[in-house]
């Protein structure tokens, strides 16, 4: 290359603010390897628009009228095909910007550009049209152009309900068993008592309140379901469920298996406003998943439901919201592996080498909110699960979520 | 030593640099005040057009936290950013005209970064609009190749950050143990 050819292209940049336009000086000098410079327009050889600027036509049409030999080139989400000018597509690579570079450098000396419209491709890819009247091919919006806020569907009423979007308590192993409880009679390191460890949950609250939301979203009805305690509100189309009690009294309520008698006290009825103001207590709201996630876990104590058969794969069919849910111990591990493929519980266990009691907790959640499901195909049975294998990173990924527990 | 960085993206005031304010040992290095810094400082160094922050591991090493500048106008910065980062955390603003092109178009955009690590979504602002649902944003990829954890977030509070990076660091190992 010539002396010449290393001198840097004087460049205009336009429909860029402050921070786009020094970011651009910067991106030409480091990436693009100083091929151009950024000057003021009236020393410029080429210009550079930005057509995703709110005033991007405005530009076109004055760069246009100004200076209509001078090579333009377009950066644009959406194809921009117009005679003279050297389109790059959004997110901009620096091939391409280098292309177009190039382009242009090269239009200063052959008047090129002048009846032909480009697309900035590295050279092997490089596609020149033929002159023709231009056609913006453009959308009037793109995805995160700016522009003034786009809002829409603001509940005030909805912040009010602060059970419902509050953050989720992560627990330890440590305060497992404390949160949970304990099931009589089960050791849990025992293989064979594991495997029998198994509830129903039609005989706990928890299966009522399953029924209830059933009901109540075939019907499409809100209705109060009495169950001789406090009574549970189920508004179908919010997906939420009201309940005026404290965690204490919903857990010791939750892990109690519910009589014949208890049965008979159970109904879904109208709602009756004259016995509480709902709006008076809108902390007492919340939605109907995390409502049923923590009802699990609080039934399960560790057993699984004996609607799973605990001796076949189960898979995951998206990651639980954990965010506002329980984390029990190993929750996050649990459904990072299931997501990949089907696994019986005890491979999870020994994949991940923890007690079963988690895997159990976990699936049972899982499962009230329909999200886990059991592997049907005779394969999943029949091929071992891959090996979790480490990561090449993972001593610094441990160190990381080590950090961030704190 | 290595550069260990953790990109933020999303549309303009999703929460990128809350989020990084969230979970960063350092007072973030926000995108207006690089801009002003630029006036007087020269270096180039300072010169960042984009949100950025630092966790400190106990053995000195650091891993940085980057956010996307939201526009468009910015994103020829993408491919430079991603190099050599640990994964992508996607943020998205629930109140925002139509938060799946959003998501699509974020996903897309990052698609081969993506392809080589993994992926985080948190949703903010669902405390003002909970529609659509995280079930509905699951739906919407449902088809595709992506099963991503997919969080409401308020971007202010650390545990909401914290759980949606490490749901994307055991998207990468499920058997990570925290040191």
């Amino acid at each position: 290359m010539s002396s010449k050819d290393s001198t840097p292209l004087k460049i205009a940049l336009y429909g860029m603010d402050d921070r786009a336009y020094k970011t651009m000086c910067m991106y030409l000098k480091g990436p693009c390897k100083g091929i151009a410079v950024v000057v003021d327009e009236h020393e410029a050889e080429i210009d550079l628009l930005d057509a995703d600027h709110i005033k991007a036509r405005e530009l076109l049409d004055q760069l246009q009228a100004r200076k209509p030999n001078r090579p333009l080139i377009i950066l644009s989400l959406e194809e921009i095909l117009l005679d003279g000018t050297i389109y790059v597509k959004k997110p901009v690579e620096t091939a391409d910007v280098l292309a177009a570079l190039k382009l242009a450098k090269v239009s200063l000396s052959t008047d090129k550009l002048k009846k032909a419209k480009v697309i900035a491709k590295p050279e092997t890819e490089q596609k020149i049209e033929s002159s023709s009247p231009p056609i913006p091919k453009r959308k009037k919006e793109s995805v995160t152009e700016e522009k003034a806020p786009v809002t829409k569907n603001i509940d005030k009423e909805e912040k009010r309900k602060v059970s419902k979007h509050r953050t989720a308590m992560d627990l330890t192993e440590g305060g497992f068993s404390a949160y949970i409880g304990n099931v009589d009679g089960i050791n849990f390191s025992d293989h064979e008592q594991a495997l029998k460890a198994s509830y129903n949950p039609k005989g706990y609250f928890l299966g009522y309140v399953q029924s209830a939301l059933k009901v109540c979203k075939a019907k499409g009805r809100i209705l109060q379901l009495n169950s001789g305690w406090k009574p549970l509100i189920v508004f179908p189309h919010s997906q939420e469920i009201w309940l005026d009690v404290e965690d204490k009294q919903l857990r010791a309520f939750a892990g109690v298996a519910i009589s014949k008698n208890g049965a008979k006290a159970m109904s879904l009825t109208p709602i009756d406003q004259s016995k509480f103001d709902i709006k008076e207590k809108m902390e007492g709201f919340f939605d109907s998943d995390h409502f049923l996630w923590k009802l699990a876990i609080w039934t399960s104590k560790g057993r699984f439901p004996d609607t799973i058969d605990i001796n076949k794969p189960v898979y995951l069919m998206q990651w639980p919201n954990f965010t506002r849910l329980v984390v029990t111990p190993h929750a996050m591990r649990i459904a990072a592996l299931l997501i990949r493929g089907p696994r019986t519980a005890m491979s999870i266990a020994n994949a991940l080498n923890i007690k079963p009691q988690y895997v159990f907790v976990f699936l049972s959640a899982a499962n009230v909110l329909g999200i886990v499901g059991q592997a049907r195909r005779q394969v999943d049975e029949l091929i071992a699960p891959p090996e979790v294998k480490p990561t090449k990173s993972k001593g610094l990924l441990s160190r990381i979520l080590g950090r961030l527990r704190g | 030593m290595s550069q260990y960085k953790i990109i933020f993206t999303g549309p303009v005031g999703a929460g990128k640099t809350t989020a990084i304010d969230s979970i960063s040992d350092v007072p973030p290095v926000k995108t207006d005040a690089a801009a002003s810094d630029m006036t007087k400082n020269r270096k180039a160094a300072t010169t960042v057009a984009m949100d950025y922050g630092i966790m400190n591991l106990d053995d000195g090493e650091k891993i940085h936290l980057y956010g996307t500048p939201g526009q468009e106008r910015f994103d020829f910065m993408w491919d430079i950013l991603t190099v050599g980062g640990i994964g992508l955390v996607l943020l998205l603003d629930n109140t925002r005209a139509d938060p799946f092109k959003d998501m699509q178009f974020f996903l897309d955009s990052f698609g081969k970064f993506i392809s080589e690590t993994s992926v985080a979504i948190g949703v903010t602002q669902m405390d003002l609009s909970s529609n659509p649902s995280i079930n509905e944003y699951h739906k919407y990829l449902q088809g595709s190749d992506l099963k991503p954890a997919i969080f409401s977030v308020d971007a202010r509070v650390k545990n909401d950050v914290s759980l949606l990076v490490q749901a994307l660091l055991f998207s990468l190992d499920p058997g990570l143990e925290g040191e």
